[in-house]
């Protein structure tokens, strides 16, 4: 007959200190101005500035109510203003969005913005342009597509008297320049210095670089774009007449960074004209700059443009044990810099990173994202733990969970806890407190034997429990970011006896 | 033939010619007229360039420039404000929040809409005084010249263009030095300086903001090759934000508080 003689009883505490902070609650209303010089927020009557304040939450009240701003010098809205935010500094507020901030396609040129009307007019009036306005085209790819395969070539007109010449498009020559309504002739794939068209424009040794082109262009004695810079062609009358494709023009195949010859720059191959700084070009001030990044902090080059995640801290990341004060970066190489973007402090975010593959290589691209790590204990099976569009948590079929069964659901990235304040880290950590109550039976003969729950005496088990408690935060025994060791063990076995 | 009559003719000949003369010089005259009237229109109002090559738009412009750059430096830095309230600090230096929420798990509310116009009053309210001092000391530069000259309401302002800063004069201004005068109607100098897309670059980085809780950095700078950005994240869940025009150095600098995810749950 079997007897039970004893029980034990092991309890496994996590012990944490922690720092009482009692937080006086007042009501909150909504201020108008607060005393540190901000507008529209939720706080404690007392920080308000200004006698502007209701008791109730900014959104339901007349001053603060938030809508649309509307700049009508600039012709641009910015929604999740303040009512009073936007009248105080002359905007036009509204509750929705006014049909002044309907987008259309404006065309610029040989270029387009999916822009207002008021703006449009803005732009076109800067670049001495007549307004040339689309609101039939609803989207931003459509309409840049709009001006892709314009006709391009050379506009002569009469101007002071003097038969000159602009490059431009088919359509923007017949409507005319500076608003004169004068339209020009126009002479498709034809450059202003063509001799034949006997315009005052004629071939020069200067270069350019031309707004949201990549390439260094020759320009000619009226200002105009000609064809991409190419030094041996600098006399050659056919190409000072005739418009040349990037195909056609020196190098098409190569980015040819710091040449000094050929200003055929490549932007996705990394290079773009900018004014000649150590590298002088044989004619003009502008080369094709180098923008990659060579042997970068992970000893990788890196594309211009390319952004890429590092975490080189203490612990692991992805496996539920990030070291405590570590942290995500992510890497982006900018104009042959590498410049780095800290992602949420407490690992609150966490970063991701894909690759683009392309017939040239791969294209890196790496984001800060919400570490979503909320619910991950509160998962009882691997498909809802491990469903990646609704949480960052990991499977572990061998641990136990909070209840003591075996298959527990981790955050894959461990948070950071103020675990010197508050009590938050207590309860977080806390959920890793379990009670194993371990039988013996007592031998007729003397002696005992373990009978239930036994493998909670094993080391294993300790260790799973340790494990499991570290998955959970900035709990338990844990390193920092640089690899130091806490002042204290960081939790608590105790052994007790029914 | 009657000798009266070849006389009359011959009379009548020569005073056709005189007519026809006068009539060529008043054309002439005429087109002479036009191409001043176009010139003067053209060049915004200066008839006269002076003696001794004083260009009034480069006198200004060099008596500017320096107190311009100086304080849209320290504008610049603090998201468009000189006296700035509601900001940061950080590192001994004060960001403006131009879109803040104290609250978590909200999007910020913008502080600043009209941002551009922001950065024009401070810019006119800092440098009406040194632009006084530059009109008047273009009078005197006049008078040491030998000129008398007669200011009558003259009035500057700063705007901020794409591509440049336009300092522009309006009012007359008139200088006479015996035959020669110099006459002013008004005239803008445009100052190179890329600050206009860099604040355009900033709207869009509000208007993220306060939409989605955050900006993503990258694609502003694959697409403006000539912009740098960075951001710096403080763990109280301000962001600091620093937009770089990598031609020119100048660099817009503000701060945002928006989308905070507190430590743990945020229960506290």
């Amino acid at each position: 007959m079997k007897r039970e003689i004893g029980i034990l009883v092991l309890v496994f505490i996590f012990v944490f200190s922690t720092a009482f902070v009692s937080a006086e609650t007042n009501a909150t209303v909504c201020c108008e101005k607060t005393k540190s010089g901000l507008y529209c927020q939720n706080v404690a009557e007392d920080q308000c500035a200004t006698s502007n304040s209701a008791p109730t939450a900014c959104e339901s009240t007349s001053y603060c109510r938030p809508g649309v701003c509307y700049n009508s010098n600039e012709g641009t809205c910015l929604d999740n203003t303040p009512e009073v935010v936007c009248n105080n500094n002359n905007g036009i507020w509204s509750k929705d969005q006014p049909a002044a901030c309907d987008l259309g396609c404006c065309i610029l040129g040989d270029q387009a913005a999916f822009v207002s009307l008021t703006r449009c007019k803005y732009l076109s009036s800067t670049l001495g342009l007549n307004t040339n306005y689309n609101k039939n085209i609803k989207d931003e790819v459509s309409c840049v597509l709009s001006v892709s395969n314009q006709d391009k070539g050379a506009c002569v007109f009469d101007y002071e008297f003097q038969r000159t010449c602009k490059f431009t498009t088919r359509e923007q020559c017949k409507i005319g320049f500076n608003n004169t309504g004068v339209a020009g002739q126009f002479f498709k794939d034809k450059l202003c210095s063509a001799p034949e068209l006997e315009t005052n424009c004629a071939p020069s040794k200067k270069t350019s670089c031309a707004p949201g082109k990549d390439e260094v262009y020759f320009v000619d004695t009226c200002g105009n774009i000609a064809n991409i810079y190419d030094a041996s062609k600098i006399n050659d009358q056919e190409y000072w007449s005739n418009l040349k494709t990037k195909d056609e023009s020196c190098n098409p195949n190569s980015p040819n960074a710091n040449s000094k010859a050929c200003g055929n720059c490549n932007y996705l191959g990394g290079s773009y004209c900018r004014p000649s700084d150590e590298t002088e070009a044989n004619y003009g001030d502008y080369i094709c700059q180098d923008l990659n990044c060579k042997d970068t902090q992970n000893g990788n080059d890196y594309k211009h443009g390319e952004s890429w995640c590092v975490y080189n801290d203490e612990g692991e990341n992805d496996v539920g044990s990030n070291a405590v004060g570590s942290q995500f970066f992510k890497h982006i190489c900018v104009n042959g810099e590498e410049i780095l973007e800290t992602c949420a402090d407490f690992r609150q975010q966490e970063c991701v990173e894909d690759k683009i593959e392309y017939t040239g290589g791969t294209f890196s691209q790496a984001a800060c994202r919400v570490n979503r790590w909320q619910d991950c204990t509160a998962q009882d099976n691997q498909r809802d733990c491990e469903n990646e569009d609704r949480r960052d948590c990991l499977w572990e079929g061998s641990m136990q969970n909070i209840n003591g069964t075996k298959g527990t659901c981790i955050p894959k990235n461990s948070p950071g806890l103020k675990f010197w304040q508050g009590e938050e880290a207590k309860d977080v950590c806390g959920q890793a407190n379990y009670q194993c109550v371990v039988t013996f039976e007592k031998g007729l003969t003397g002696g005992e034997k373990c009978v239930k729950n036994c493998e909670c005496l094993s080391s294993e088990w300790r260790k799973s429990r340790i494990a499991f408690c570290e998955a959970l935060g900035d709990c338990g025994a844990k390193v920092n970011w640089i690899g130091a060791e806490g002042y204290k063990q960081g939790y608590n076995f105790t052994i007790g006896k029914k | 033939m009657n000798s009266n009559n070849y006389k009359y003719k011959k009379l009548e000949n020569r005073m056709n010619k005189r007519a026809q003369v006068a009539i060529f010089v008043i054309i002439a005259l005429a087109i002479v007229a036009i191409f001043v009237l176009i010139i003067f229109l053209r060049d915004g109002g200066i008839t006269n360039n002076t003696s001794e090559g004083l260009s009034p738009q480069r006198y200004l412009s060099d008596c500017i420039s320096p107190s311009l750059r100086e304080n849209m430096e320290i504008i610049l830095k603090q998201g468009g404000y000189s006296n700035v309230e509601g900001f940061l600090e950080y590192n001994g230096d004060k960001y403006k929040y131009l879109c803040y929420t104290n609250e978590n798990y909200i999007p910020c509310i913008v502080q600043q809409p009209l941002l551009k116009e922001q950065f024009e009053k401070e810019l006119n309210s800092l440098l009406r005084a040194k632009s006084g001092e530059c009109v008047n000391s273009l009078k005197e530069e006049y008078e040491s010249r030998g000129y008398d000259v007669n200011m009558n309401g003259i009035n500057t302002e700063f705007l901020i263009v794409p591509e440049g800063i336009k300092y522009s004069v309006n009012g007359e201004l008139s200088a006479k030095k015996g035959d020669e005068t110099s006459v002013f109607n008004g005239f803008d100098v445009e100052i190179e300086s890329q600050v206009y897309d860099l604040i355009l670059t900033g709207i869009s980085i509000i208007d993220f903001e306060s939409t989605y809780g955050d900006s993503e950095t990258t694609l502003y700078m694959q697409y403006y090759p000539d912009l740098k950005i960075e951001k710096i994240r403080l763990s109280e869940g301000s962001k600091i934000y620093r937009v770089t025009n990598v031609i020119t150095n100048e660099t817009l600098s503000f701060a945002t508080r928006s989308l905070v995810f507190p430590p743990g749950y945020g229960l506290e």
